[in-house]
C-alpha cells in the first residue's frame, strides 16, 4: 500500500512538472548572438528589434564557432541574397557550409537556436529555401512574418518538428515574441 | 481502377508540389506581340502608361518619356528625378539615330568638397547634378509629339496616389536598409514603422507628386531654377554635400550621335561615350571573328562560354583604360571600335595559354593605332568601383517604326539613400575613378557609365532595341542578348530567359547563373576560371527589357526581363 502511495506521488510530481513546462513560453537566456543564413541584410533588421527591446546581443554575419562563446541563445534570420554573398566574398556553398557548422557547434554547447524568418516573399523561393529549410528544422522556435509563411512552408515544418511556431503580420509586431522570449 | 486511383495520386502529389512551389516561380516565357507599338519596362504600371500614350497617338518618344517618369516613382531603387541616364532615339521618318546623354554631372565647385570613396559613397557627399528632367524634357521638346503636363500626369498619380510594393523592390528594400535608414527624410517614406514596406504595402511620395506637379507645369525650369532647385540645394549642402545653385541652373542634356558599327550585316547604334555603346561594338567585333552558332550557345558550350568571358574582361579593361567624358580628354574611339583592334584583340585571347585565369591583371590594348594618331593617355592603374550599380531601362516602339531604348539610373540602388524635395538623389559620384588621370574628379564632368541602350538595324531597318541595368554587368548582358537574337536566332523571351554569365577585369570570379550546366562549370573550372555560381534568375545580371521586329512581317515582339517585375505590353 505504501509503495502504492509512493508511486502516486511520485506521478504527481511528475505530472505537476510536465504540466509546468507546458504552460510557459520557452524561455532564452542572453547574451544573444544573431547571424544570417545567406547573407541577408535582414540580420540589421533583427538588431533593432533585439536594440529596441535592449537585449544583450550580438550580430555577425559571417558567425562561426569561435562567436559563440559566452553565447546562451542563437538567433538566425535565413534568405538568400546575392549581394549579400558578393559583398562578403563568398559562393552560396561556402554559406551553406558555415551555416551548417554554425548549428553544429550550437548544438554542441547546448546553445538554443530561435529561428527569425522576417523577410516575407522577399527571402523565400529556390535560392532562399534550403537555408529556410535547415534553419527551421534546427531551430527549437520561430518566429516568422506571416508573408513568408503563406504556402505553409515554415507552419508544416513546425507540425513535422514539433517546433514552436509564432506567426506576426509585419516586422515590427515580431518584437512581442521575442520580448516573450527573452524576458 | 487501381491504376487510374494511382495516376490520380501521382498528379495529386505533383500539384502539391508545384503549389508548394509558388513563391519561387518565375513567369514562363510567352509570345508577347503587336503590330502598333510596344512597350518593355521593369514595372507593369510604366508599361500600362506608356501603351496609353501609344494608343492616344502619341509616338515612341512620348511613350518613353511617359514610362521614364513613371518608372522613377514605382521603381523608385533604380532610378528618378534624382538621377540621370542616356536616352538613344531612331526616328523612322528621318532614318536617324539620335542620342541624349543627360547623366549626372559634377558640381562647378566639386574641388571643395571632401569626398571619401570609401565612407561617402552611398552619401549626400556622392550626389551629382541630376539630369532626368533635363534629358526627358529635351527628348520631349525635340522628338515627341504631346506636351509634358500629358506625359507626366501617370508619374503624379502614382507619387500621390501611392503604389502597391512589388516582390522585387520589396527584395531590394531589405538588401539596402542600411541606405535607407541613414536620412529621416528617407526613412519616413521607406520605413514608417522603422522596418521596410512589404509586398504590397503601398508606398506614396507625396512630396514627389509636389516636385512632379511644378515640372509639369514650368517645365524644365520648375526642377532646376525656382523653389525646388532651392530646396535642393539647401538639402544637399546642409548634409555635406556640394551643389550649387549654378549648378542646377547650367545643367543640360547633351544631343549627339551615338557610337556606331556593325555586327554580321546589323547595324549597331548605341550609347556615346562616356557611356558604353563603344564597349558594345567592341566585344561584337571581337566575337564577330569566330562562328558563335557552330560552336554552341555558351548555355551548352563550355567553349563558347570561355570565348566570350575572355573577350569581355579585354572588353572591360579597355574600357576602363580609355572611357570618359569626351570634353576632358581624347578617346580612341575610331580604334576601340575597329574590326582591326577587334582581331589584335582575339589573337591576345588566342595566345593566352594561362593555367589560372587571373582577371584582374588583364592587360588593356592599343587601339591608338587602330584609328587617328595621337598620343596616349593610357593609365593601366585604373580602378573601378562599381560594385552594386542599379538602373533601369526601357524600350518603346511605335506604329511609325519609331524606336527608342532609354537606361537611366541613381548609380547604386536608392543612390544616395538622401531625399530632398521628395526627390531621391544620385550617388554617380563613386562613377569616377579617384586614383587614376582618366574618368579622375573634376568641376562640370560626367562620370564614365556601363548604360549601354542599344539599337540593331538591319537593311536600314530597326529590328533590336535592347538595354539593361545592372552596373558593370550591363555590358556583357546586351551582348549576351544580341548575340542570343543574331547568332541563336532567339525569339526575344528566349534571349531574355536563356541563362546570364559575367566576367570582368575587375573581379576574381566568373559569375553564372546557376542553370548553366554543372558539366559546362566543370570544364570552365579545367579551362582556368574562378566560377561563382549564383542565382537561377539572378538580379544581380541585370533587367533587360527588349522589342524585336520581325523584318518580313513587321509584327513587334517584346520582353521584360524574369529577373524583374516588368512586363513588355503591345497592340
Amino acid at each position: 500500500m505504501k509503495l502504492i502511495i509512493k508511486i502516486l506521488i511520485a506521478l504527481c510530481i511528475a505530472g505537476v512538472s510536465t504540466f509546468k513546462s507546458n504552460a510557459q513560453t520557452p524561455k532564452y537566456q542572453q547574451p544573444v548572438l544573431i547571424s544570417s543564413a545567406g547573407q541577408n541584410a535582414d540580420v540589421a533588421l533583427a538588431g533593432i528589434l533585439f536594440k529596441k527591446l535592449k537585449l544583450e546581443y550580438k550580430t555577425a554575419n559571417l558567425a562561426k564557432e569561435s562567436d559563440l562563446e559566452g553565447i546562451k541563445t542563437l538567433v538566425i534570420v535565413p534568405g538568400f541574397s546575392s549581394k549579400g554573398l558578393g559583398a562578403a566574398g563568398i559562393s552560396r556553398e561556402d554559406e551553406m557550409k558555415r551555416i551548417k557548422e554554425l548549428i553544429n557547434s550550437a548544438k554542441k554547447k547546448k546553445i538554443q537556436i530561435v529561428m527569425l524568418h522576417i523577410g516575407g516573399n522577399a527571402r523565400r523561393g529556390n535560392q532562399s529555401d534550403d537555408f529556410n529549410k535547415l534553419v527551421a528544422e534546427s531551430s527549437s522556435y520561430m518566429i516568422v512574418v506571416s508573408q513568408g509563411d503563406e504556402d505553409k512552408f515554415f507552419s508544416k515544418i513546425s507540425t513535422q518538428t514539433k517546433t514552436p511556431i509564432k506567426l506576426v503580420d509585419k516586422i515590427v509586431q515580431a518584437s512581442d515574441p521575442i520580448n516573450k522570449l527573452f524576458k | 481502377m487501381k491504376i487510374y486511383i494511382n495516376k490520380l495520386i501521382v498528379v495529386l502529389i505533383f500539384s502539391l508540389i508545384c503549389s508548394g512551389s509558388v513563391l519561387s516561380q518565375k513567369r514562363q516565357p510567352e509570345i508577347i506581340s503587336g503590330k502598333n507599338g510596344m512597350v518593355a519596362t521593369a514595372h507593369p504600371l510604366a508599361s500600362n502608361a506608356a501603351l496609353d500614350i501609344l494608343k492616344m497617338g502619341g509616338n515612341a518618344v512620348d511613350a518613353a518619356v511617359t514610362a521614364a517618369f513613371v518608372i522613377g516613382v514605382v521603381e523608385p531603387d533604380g532610378s528618378g528625378l534624382g538621377g540621370g541616364g542616356g536616352i538613344l532615339i531612331y526616328l523612322s521618318k528621318e532614318k536617324k539615330p539620335v542620342y541624349i546623354n543627360y547623366y549626372q554631372r559634377t558640381s562647378s565647385e566639386v574641388n571643395k568638397l571632401d569626398y571619401n570613396g570609401r565612407d561617402d559613397s552611398r552619401t549626400v557627399k556622392a550626389v551629382l547634378v541630376p539630369g532626368t528632367v533635363a534629358g526627358l524634357t529635351s527628348a520631349l521638346e525635340n522628338f515627341g509629339t504631346l506636351p509634358l503636363s500629358t506625359v507626366i500626369a501617370p508619374a503624379i498619380k502614382y507619387a500621390e496616389e501611392g503604389f502597391p510594393v512589388d516582390e522585387t523592390l520589396a527584395g531590394i528594400m531589405l538588401d539596402n536598409i542600411e541606405v535607407l535608414q541613414k536620412y529621416s527624410s528617407t526613412a519616413s517614406i521607406y520605413l514608417p514603422d522603422g522596418f521596410p514596406l512589404m509586398e504590397g504595402d503601398n508606398l506614396v511620395q507625396k512630396d514627389l507628386a509636389k516636385t512632379l506637379r511644378i515640372i509639369s507645369e514650368k517645365g524644365r525650369d520648375g526642377f532646376y531654377t525656382g523653389e525646388v532647385a532651392e530646396e535642393m540645394t539647401k538639402g544637399i549642402t546642409s548634409e555635406g554635400g556640394m551643389i550649387t545653385l549654378d549648378d542646377f541652373k547650367n545643367y543640360e542634356a547633351i544631343i549627339t550621335n551615338p557610337v556606331t558599327g556593325t555586327y554580321r550585316g546589323y547595324q549597331i547604334f548605341s550609347a556615346h561615350e562616356p557611356h558604353s555603346g563603344a564597349s558594345i561594338i567592341e566585344a561584337l567585333n571581337i566575337l564577330e571573328n569566330e562562328d558563335l552558332a557552330k560552336l554552341g550557345h555558351y548555355k551548352a558550350s563550355s567553349e563558347t562560354l570561355d570565348l566570350m568571358a575572355e573577350t569581355f574582361r579585354r572588353v572591360y579593361a579597355d574600357r576602363s583604360a580609355y572611357i570618359e567624358d569626351p570634353n576632358f580628354g581624347y578617346i580612341p574611339i575610331d580604334g576601340l571600335t575597329s574590326k582591326e583592334y577587334a582581331l589584335s584583340r582575339l589573337i591576345d585571347i588566342s595566345q593566352d595559354t594561362s593555367k589560372i585565369r587571373e582577371y584582374r591583371k588583364t592587360i588593356p590594348g592599343d587601339p591608338i593605332n587602330f584609328g587617328e594618331p595621337i598620343d596616349t593617355l593610357k593609365d593601366e592603374n585604373k580602378k573601378v568601383i562599381e560594385l552594386d550599380g542599379h538602373t533601369t531601362h526601357l524600350s518603346v516602339i511605335d506604329k511609325d517604326g519609331n524606336v527608342v531604348s532609354l537606361t537611366q539610373t541613381l548609380g547604386t540602388f536608392f543612390g544616395s539613400g538622401f531625399i530632398t524635395a521628395g526627390v531621391l538623389m544620385n550617388n554617380a559620384l563613386m562613377n569616377f575613378s579617384l586614383t587614376s588621370k582618366i574618368n579622375n574628379v573634376e568641376p562640370n564632368k560626367r562620370p564614365r557609365s556601363s548604360i549601354a541602350p542599344t539599337i540593331v538595324l538591319k537593311n536600314n531597318k530597326p529590328v533590336i532595341a535592347i538595354g539593361s541595368p545592372g552596373a558593370s554587368r550591363i555590358i556583357a548582358t546586351v551582348v549576351q542578348m544580341i548575340i542570343n537574337l543574331i547568332d541563336f536566332k532567339m525569339t526575344a523571351e528566349e534571349a531574355n530567359f536563356a541563362p546570364r554569365f559575367f566576367c570582368q577585369k575587375f573581379d576574381d570570379y566568373l559569375y553564372v547563373e546557376s542553370r548553366i550546366p554543372q558539366n559546362v562549370i566543370d570544364e570552365l573550372k579545367l579551362k582556368g576560371h574562378n566560377v561563382q555560381v549564383l542565382g537561377d534568375y539572378d538580379l544581380f545580371f541585370g533587367g533587360a527589357q527588349l522589342i524585336t521586329v520581325d523584318p518580313i512581317t513587321g509584327i513587334y515582339y517584346g520582353s521584360a526581363d524574369p529577373r524583374r517585375g516588368g512586363i513588355a505590353i503591345g497592340y
